[in-house]
């Protein structure tokens, strides 16, 4: 081993270049498309179909008169989950403000409330009601998850809200609130990025954005470059997976194996 | 509303009181029913036993009180067979309301086994922040644990004279409720390399497989099934091996409730139809 | 049996019993354990916060060992309060960037490869109907290329894209009953250990009050 090897070697994993190519990779198309959606360029992304059903869950919540209520899952704000369900809470609340209903928002995290309040205040500020929003309606519960759940339980069943809107990061607690809301008979509407809980919402919700499409809807409202161009980026991240997972599948079924292990990371 | 509908819209407290039911015969009168085992638990009970007097097992305890039904026979099992064996073990519980649960089974079992804490085993106790914790044991058990869960330092402990990092561990299991298992992945073995196996809920079960296809974990255990393959592999302790016969007949129930109820939707959208 | 372990068993299986009332209806037994619980935890992780943060990590590194640098985090800690304060809050960021900036820098790496590279490793698996295997590897390779068409957000899902997407959120709803078994499978532990708990509590009480 040549000296300068040597000395590098102990600054740099030669063993994850893969890493750092595929890293730098995904970062390029990223950027690229942020670039351009800063540009000004339009950049389609479909609509998501979850969109309606928000949209429909709030106009039954006007026809009744009842309350509507936001829930953020139980993750800081530190989880790009909790991001993006802040961006729908502030879309959420401008269709709620054009309404007049009221939003409950019961929140898990400490750090979350300000940022909640915050949106929803927007929310108001854009739809021209900034009168409506009441600070007491975004509530700070409690860090534990099934005290959290225990009391938003308590919402669901006391203040009997007309929709449910459950989006960000949710654990185990995900099957007994859409539960609670299911017996209360609420429209509900979820969506997580955390796989193992989809099931639940699934069963018993009335429409659930899946994984990925939660970041796509927080996209679509906000069309905020950065979010976009993310999007964006990751959707050409997966056509390139997805090619290299076929070429890799025939390489392998021909006995060569020299492409598949370049992706081996010891 | 006819039969179908009526069997549609079942009062879901009916649900409730059978399925109690259905959990109290078997409690009243215990009966057995055949535990079949699994390659990813049986990995796991391998490994631990082909470790020899002396070698180091790193156990994360990393769940919460409500998932001890289910979690709690794994990390009993375990710990039974390391002290059974002599090997020693190094325990943490990076779960908020976990400390205290593992205190209780290290407690117990210590003293069944005739362990001494600081000699046969070092539990290290809480610290939050979990990920952190994980990659700061990456470098030196002391960065996240100067002490020991009794205020001991870990340098005045003979078993931890010369143990500084998952290096000397052999393998590290992971028992938990909670996405800290993720964690254990991504850090732990991903920056680490640690071997590691897993032991977590039911409802967790499915998310880990795709990490057993790829050998970043070499076992895993899953709810109280996995727990009791787990128990009939190791002889160690039979909880959730005598808690199989509850499972079986609500599944049976269940099962009954779930076809009864596409029955009914089936019959209802064909009487709609019609 | 001491009267202690009686008492404290019999005051679980109270709560147990008052959780389980909602099973009926909403009623104030329910509401009294639920608030119960959101107060224990806030307190109990209060005081372990303390215990195993504050105390082993600021407080005695800083008066005992004389370890000032402590300090530094923990003012940086501090100013995440500002938050509370209209005036003050943007020193809060601070903090968070800092938190943030060394968090993404450690994750980002290691998710990638543990969740992408290591997994796309596996998943390139040869395919063949010369046994078993090599079909269950057809399976999983159209499993992950049907579910990434269905995350495909650039294109609508019309003619073939619209096919495979269906057929990948077909495949995502299979997982999703497999995954909802397993959670009935570990709900069900969680009312087994329940009753078992309950039906422990009855013989012990029984046999303290009447020696059987």
């Amino acid at each position: 081993m040549s000296p300068i090897f040597f000395y590098l070697s102990s600054w740099f994993d030669f063993n994850r270049i893969n890493v750092l190519v595929i890293l730098g990779l995904f970062f390029a198309f990223v950027f690229y498309f942020i670039n351009q959606a800063k540009k000004g360029k339009s950049l389609f992304v479909r609509r998501i179909s979850g969109l309606d059903a928000i949209e429909e869950a709030v106009g039954r919540a006007t026809e009744m008169g009842k309350p509507i209520l936001y829930i953020s899952g139980i993750e800081d704000m530190d989880n790009l989950q909790t991001v993006a369900s802040m961006i729908i809470l502030g879309n959420v609340t401008e269709m709620v403000a054009r309404y007049d209903v009221p939003l409950l928002v019961p929140i898990c995290r400490p750090f979350v409330v300000p940022v909640a309040e915050e949106a929803v205040k927007q929310g108001y500020i854009k739809a021209g009601k900034p009168d409506a929003y009441d600070k007491n309606n975004i509530r700070y519960i409690s860090d534990e998850q099934f005290a959290y759940t225990a009391g938003v339980n308590g919402i669901m069943l006391r203040e009997r809200p007309a929709a449910n809107l459950m989006f960000g990061s949710f654990f185990a607690e995900s099957l007994i609130m859409a539960e609670t809301g299911f017996s209360t008979g609420a429209i509900q509407v979820a969506g997580t990025a955390n796989i193992h809980q989809l099931p639940f919402f699934v069963v018993a919700c009335d429409y659930t954005i899946i994984g990925e499409e939660l970041f796509a809807t927080s996209a679509y409202l906000s069309k905020e470059p950065k979010l976009l161009g993310s999007l964006k980026g990751s959707d050409l991240a997966k056509f390139l997976i997805i090619i290299i997972l076929i070429l890799g599948a025939l390489l392998e079924t021909f006995g060569i194996t020299k492409f598949s292990s370049w992706f081996f990371v010891r | 509303m006819n039969f179908y509908e009526r069997l549609m819209n079942l009062d879901r407290r009916w649900v409730y009181l059978v399925v109690g039911i259905a959990v109290i015969i078997p409690v009243l009168n215990p009966f057995r029913v055949p535990v079949y085992v699994t390659q990813e638990v049986k990995a796991i009970y391998d490994c631990v036993e082909s470790l020899e007097p002396g070698d180091i097992l790193f156990l994360a305890i990393d769940y919460d009180p409500q998932a001890m039904a289910e979690v709690h026979p794994m990390a009993k099992a375990i710990m039974r067979q390391c002290f059974a064996k002599d090997v020693k073990l190094i325990i943490s519980a990076l779960s908020q309301n976990g400390p205290g649960m593992a205190e209780q089974l290290i407690s117990e079992l210590s003293k069944e086994f005739g362990k001494k804490s600081g000699i046969d085993y070092c539990y290290l106790g809480y610290k939050p922040y979990f990920s952190i914790v994980i990659l700061g044991m990456g470098q030196n058990f002391r960065i996240p644990f100067p002490t020991d869960y009794y205020g001991v330092p870990l340098d005045s402990l003979p078993m931890m004279r010369g143990v500084q990092n998952y290096d000397d561990v052999k393998v590290v299991i992971d028992i938990s409720s909670g996405n800290i298992t993720d964690y254990w992945i991504i850090y732990g073995n991903g920056r680490y390399n640690v071997k590691l196996a897993v032991g977590v809920t039911g409802v967790m079960t499915a998310n880990y497989y795709p990490y057993l296809a790829s050998g970043q974990i070499f076992g895993l255990m899953g709810g109280l099934k996995g727990a009791s393959e787990y128990e009939v592999l190791s002889k160690q302790g039979d909880r959730a091996i005598k808690m199989m016969s509850i499972q079986t007949t609500a599944h049976i129930v269940i099962i009954l409730f779930i076809v009864a109820g596409n029955i009914g939707y089936f019959m209802s959208r064909k009487k709609k139809i019609k | 049996m001491d009267l202690g372990t009686i008492i404290w068993n019999t005051v679980a299986l109270f709560l147990t019993l008052c959780i389980f009332s909602f099973l009926y209806k909403d009623n104030p037994f329910y509401k009294f354990a639920e608030h119960l619980v959101v107060g224990v935890s806030a307190g109990y992780f209060a005081i372990i916060l303390y215990f195993n943060g504050f105390i082993p990590k600021v407080w005695e590194p800083v008066t005992q060992k004389g370890e000032w640098w402590y300090l530094l985090p923990t003012i940086l800690g501090m100013m995440t309060w500002a938050r509370f304060s209209k005036k003050w809050s943007w020193i809060s960021r601070f903090a968070i960037a800092f938190y943030m900036g060394i968090a993404v820098g450690v994750a980002i790496p290691l998710e990638m490869q543990q969740r992408v590279i290591k997994q796309l490793h596996a998943t390139m698996l040869p395919v063949h109907f010369t046994n078993i295997q090599g079909v269950w590897n057809l399976l999983i390779m159209l499993g992950v290329l049907c579910g990434l068409i269905y995350f495909f957000f650039s294109m609508g899902h019309k003619g073939v894209v619209g096919g495979a997407a269906r057929l990948g959120i077909w495949i995502l709803m299979i997982g999703f009953g497999a995954g909802f078994g397993l959670t009935v499978m570990g709900r069900i532990s969680l009312l087994a250990d329940r009753i078992t708990e309950i039906h422990n509590w009855y013989l012990m009480v029984t046999k303290a009050l009447w020696g059987f």
